[in-house]
């Protein structure tokens, strides 16, 4: 009993480390810039002081939501693309089937920066640097070997006889896909989505030199607000809180699949 | 499969329906094919192609082929070289405390498993791995603040007096592998878990029996049932640090001085800053280079993991 009362307080600790930093950020958003910058630090802030919130979204809602269109459109994009691509590698019979997984999944290992001044060209090319669209191809585009894989080991957990049978009724393809494997695989491909939408929510280099003005999103703003000459700690604490946001919430809600998921579905839990 | 065998027609109808399922097969699989060889593989190739030319992105009308000028120079501009050394050291030392301290994490949270208030502590304990990363480096500059930060306030409550940790040399890659470790920790812990929980109790009861100490126990059950785990995890990390750009992006950039100057970051700024996109190219392709011989490992470790 001894021991599990020293387990505990180590598991106290460690949560500590890797929660105290965050919780800290957390409460200099709720601070007056005086109290942020006061020594010895204000511990409890009023958590009625909303004007750092107010300051940020009345002049950077437009961002914020650009992040929310931007990511929300990759992932469906991301899926459509991969889901129907993932479904055929594990379902249909044909030489090149391994090889083709090994390729797609050797380009989620490739270095963005490598591809980031073809892109640029093109998208400037395109008349498309600083648009939306922009950042929808090729957030879509990097995500899409890691959603492939990860849909890959979902629809492979489907008994293979409920596919098999489904053909035997006469049903095609397309038909076993939309009506049996989709459904069956619901919440794999929720975890999916959600993955991909936390990548896309969390990128900063291609959004910094794809956009400019108009099609920022949330991080890009975030990132400015650390200047050589000034750093804006009031709007950085509330921004973080904002976009933290979605990642807490899907750790908190998805914390069972998280491993597979980083591992590409390599490691189950 | 639905196939027709009348007779006669049969082997025409059946040409005919294989046929048709290839072009069914084809479209399921094509356009993500078409849709990666378009974004990725054609922009990767492109930029071994510019690696060869001096260009610049803002007259991309007239560029010169110099051949692999461009690979010689950053083999000698310090610079590069002092990225390519960080972004070793780097790379090592957070995986080496990752896996260090995600194991003892795990083992921690192993014991407490079936407890409600362990369950609660280990799914707050991994909020920093999804968490934004320009957020989190955001997040430790606050923190190690030396004017307005609670870490040198806190020290020198103890009577230490806190450096400027990313503003001093000696302090700022340390400090930035220590805030990449702090998020990452986390996930080592969460798959060297999964790892543990599956070696039978059996196996501890027997060590228990012949007196194992824990070190012993770490050595010949835990360490050999997880490698497979942990070689993933290695793998995933190495090829991440590798395009780390973030989280120095928002607390050095690069700095001070030369000392936290990374691979991506470099290429970035030769790009983007310098518009010097041949010679950024030629740094990016290097990365590239680095990249493709950890993924080779990699694809070939998971594929066999798979089985």
């Amino acid at each position: 009993m001894k021991s599990v009362r020293w387990q505990l307080i180590a598991a106290f600790a460690i949560t500590f480390v890797f929660v105290a930093p965050i919780l800290w950020m957390v409460l200099a958003a709720f601070k007056t810039i005086n109290d942020i910058y006061a020594i010895p630090p204000v511990w409890v802030p009023d958590f009625t002081y909303l004007e750092n919130f107010k300051l940020l979204l009345s002049e950077n809602w437009q961002f914020l939501l650009n992040s929310t269109i931007v990511t929300l459109s990759a992932t469906a994009l991301c899926l459509a693309f991969a889901l129907p691509c993932a479904f055929g590698l594990v379902y249909f019979q044909f030489g090149a089937k391994n090889f083709l997984a090994d390729w797609i999944l050797s380009t989620r290992m490739m270095p963005p920066i490598a591809a980031a001044v073809p892109l640029y060209m093109v998208f400037n090319g395109a008349g498309m640097l600083d648009t939306m669209p922009a950042l929808v191809i090729a957030y879509a585009g990097f995500n899409l070997p890691f959603a492939v894989w990860v849909a890959m080991s979902f629809f492979r957990n489907i008994p293979k006889e409920i596919i098999e049978a489904a053909r035997i009724e006469g049903c095609g393809w397309f038909q076993t896909f939309r009506l049996v494997a989709l459904p069956l695989a619901k919440s794999g491909i929720a975890t999916v989505a959600t993955f991909v939408f936390i990548f896309a929510w969390n990128e900063l280099l291609l959004a910094l030199f794809l956009t400019t003005r108009e099609a920022k999103t949330f991080p890009v703003v975030i990132s400015s607000f650390s200047t050589v000459t000034k750093t804006y700690w009031e709007l950085i604490s509330a921004a973080t809180i904002i976009q933290i946001l979605p990642p807490v919430i899907f750790t908190i809600l998805m914390q069972r699949h998280i491993v597979s998921g980083l591992t590409m579905g390599a490691v189950k839990n | 499969m639905a196939q027709t065998t009348h007779t006669g027609t049969g082997a025409f109808a059946r040409a005919k329906l294989e046929e048709n399922d290839r072009a069914i097969k084809l479209f399921f699989i094509a356009p993500a094919v078409i849709y990666l060889l378009l974004l990725s593989v054609f922009p990767f190739i492109y930029s071994v192609y510019l690696s060869l030319y001096d260009a610049k992105l803002t007259r991309m009308d007239r560029k010169w082929f110099v051949g692999f000028e461009n690979y010689e120079r950053l083999l000698s501009d310090p610079l590069f070289l002092k990225a390519m050394q960080n972004t070793a050291v780097l790379t090592m030392s957070s995986i080496i405390l990752e896996v260090v301290f995600g194991f003892l994490c795990a083992k921690v949270f192993l014991s407490l498993r079936e407890m409600r208030t362990g369950q609660v502590l280990r799914s707050m304990a991994i909020l920093p791995m999804m968490i934004t990363p320009i957020c989190v480096g955001l997040m430790f500059s606050y923190i190690l603040n030396p004017t307005l930060g609670i870490m040198n306030y806190l020290l020198s409550g103890v009577g230490i007096e806190g450096p400027s940790w990313f503003g001093n040399p000696t302090f700022a890659l340390p400090t930035v592998i220590f805030i990449n470790a702090w998020q990452w920790t986390p996930f080592m812990m969460l798959l060297m878990l999964a790892g543990l929980v599956s070696i039978p109790d059996s196996l501890y009861e027997a060590a228990e029996l012949e007196n194992a100490k824990w070190y012993h126990i770490a050595r010949y059950i835990e360490l050999p049932a997880i490698r497979d785990v942990i070689l993933i995890g290695i793998i995933l990390r190495v090829i991440d640090n590798l395009k780390l750009f973030d989280l120095v992006y928002v607390t050095t950039r690069g700095g001070p001085g030369d000392s936290t100057e990374l691979l991506t970051f470099f290429a970035y700024r030769q790009d983007f800053r310098f518009f010097q996109v041949g010679y950024g190219s030629a740094a990016a392709v290097i990365i590239l280079l680095i990249s493709i011989v950890v993924t080779t490992v990699a694809v070939a470790y998971l594929r066999k993991v798979e089985k």
